[in-house]
């Protein structure tokens, strides 16, 4: 096999770690929200329901995780699995970052003093208006520092979609450098990674100054 | 009558904080809150607010009944979206000024009569500014609270109250929270508001200020009123001991 062959094989693979990175931000940064606003629900079996799913999802391996929702449907329902990998996988990751992100909300939500609540209150804003024009954007700058260290987590754990035996740019790494009986490949997913997580530090730097007008 | 609060009753855990306080004020009134801390002065404003809920007593804004006590003796509300008329009849200015940082000073004045009351935005951006130019901090509406003093802060504070074009406007000890040599510029502003007749109560420990610009003065400790009447009559000739006591310390 060419370096070049090489290369591009990975490049598709990295295009599929690209994919699964993006889709479990999309699904686990709103995701995460309603968690961490039904952990302050009024309603007590909701607060514990959602209490035991952040302990269970933060207690196990994410590999783990991801084998029970693919393999789970075989053997607890003997339900087939064909065409499942890649929702099981998808599904597994935005479960588990939707938990943690669900914490950094949450951290955020109850760092904000009581006066701007009640600042809020005073002047009539309904609960909803407080929550998305006063407290919302003031959490999210707090919690950048939180949310860039989970996204720069999240990009090294698309990997563990190897367990799945999904075809992202771990799983061929590790492939070809058995076949190929070559370092080589460990070496380009490295880079991979490493190109990857310096773009996501460089976009993240660049929401936090922008969220920087304000102290 | 602007504000009415009749037999006003409200513990925190097993604490009685106010015990049957009752008190009104007129269209044009200042009235001020002194006492000793931990006497209920600002429990009371923020039960006046609807910050707090009351345990027992009834509460009035022009007239209209926002809470009482029902046969059983427990304090009843009027429904939370009747409620937000009354909040509209009140504004409150914290001692902690609480501006809103992440919007700038102009902001901070058009946002909630733009959303709450659904004003137009020229109309509520002309009434900020005038505010503002009132408050002497019109060069500041494009800051962000955290370039302002302290004493520019609490000035813009008021004038985020006075947007909302309330009947009476509550402070909390507005100058606590500032340097001394700051105190000045936001009881300047209040002061110029009294002779404007805007409707004030205000909780200070600032005497020479509650004796010369009010025209009553509430004396509280332990949760009751204990003198209430002429700024004069309760400062140079208090008829309760325990006035008397308290206004020595200030007095030294």
């Amino acid at each position: 096999m060419t370096l070049s062959t090489m290369l591009s094989t990975m490049a598709a693979g990295m295009l599929r770690t690209c994919g699964i990175f993006a889709l479990t931000l999309i699904g686990s940064l709103p995701l995460g929200m309603v968690i961490a606003l039904l952990r302050k629900s009024k309603f007590a079996p909701v607060r514990f329901l959602v209490s035991i799913y952040i302990a269970v999802i933060r207690g196990t391996p994410l590999m783990l995780q991801l084998l029970v929702w693919y393999f789970g449907p075989f053997y607890l329902f003997e339900w087939s699995i064909r065409g499942w990998r890649f929702p099981a996988l998808i599904l597994g990751f935005i479960l588990n970052y939707a938990a943690y992100f669900a914490e950094i909300y949450r951290g955020g939500i109850e760092s904000m003093p009581v006066g701007q609540y009640e600042a809020a209150e005073v002047l009539g804003y309904t609960r909803t208006q407080t929550f998305m024009r006063i407290i919302l954007p003031q959490v999210v700058k707090r919690i950048m520092p939180s949310v860039t260290n989970e996204v720069i987590t999240l990009v090294k754990d698309t990997s563990l979609a190897f367990t799945l035996a999904y075809q992202e740019v771990f799983s061929l790494a590790k492939q070809i450098s058995a076949s190929q009986t070559s370092f080589m490949p460990f070496v380009i997913a490295g880079v991979f990674y490493f190109i990857a997580n310096y773009a996501v530090a460089f976009a993240m730097a660049r929401i936090e100054k922008a969220l920087d007008y304000y102290r | 009558m602007i504000v009415e609060m009749k037999n006003i009753r409200k513990h925190f855990e097993g604490l009685e904080v106010l015990k049957d306080i009752s008190f009104g004020v007129d269209s044009g009134e200042v009235v001020s809150i002194i006492g000793p801390s931990g006497s209920g002065k600002s429990t009371l404003l923020r039960c006046a607010t609807f910050l707090e809920t009351i345990d027992g007593g009834e509460i009035i804004y022009m007239g209209k009944r926002a809470a009482h006590t029902d046969e059983s003796g427990r304090a009843v509300y009027v429904h939370h979206r009747e409620l937000r008329q009354f909040r509209a009849y009140c504004g409150l200015v914290f001692q902690q000024f609480n501006l809103f940082p992440h919007y700038n000073v102009l902001q901070n004045l058009i946002d909630a009569p733009i959303e709450v009351q659904h004003r137009n935005r020229d109309e509520a951006e002309q009434t900020a500014m005038e505010l503002l130019k009132k408050m002497g901090i019109a060069d500041k509406a494009k800051a962000y609270p955290y370039q302002l003093s302290g004493g520019q802060q609490q000035r813009v504070a008021i004038a985020r109250a006075l947007a909302m074009k309330p009947e009476i406007l509550f402070f909390d000890e507005p100058t606590s929270a500032l340097d001394p040599e700051l105190t000045g510029e936001v009881l300047k502003v209040i002061r110029q508001l009294a002779e404007e007749k805007m409707t004030m109560v205000v909780v200070t420990h600032e005497m020479s200020f509650a004796k010369a610009v009010s025209n009553r003065v509430i004396f509280m400790a332990d949760g009751l009123i204990v003198e209430h009447g002429d700024p004069r009559e309760v400062f140079e000739n208090p008829h309760e001991d325990r006035t008397r006591q308290f206004l020595r310390v200030f007095d030294r």
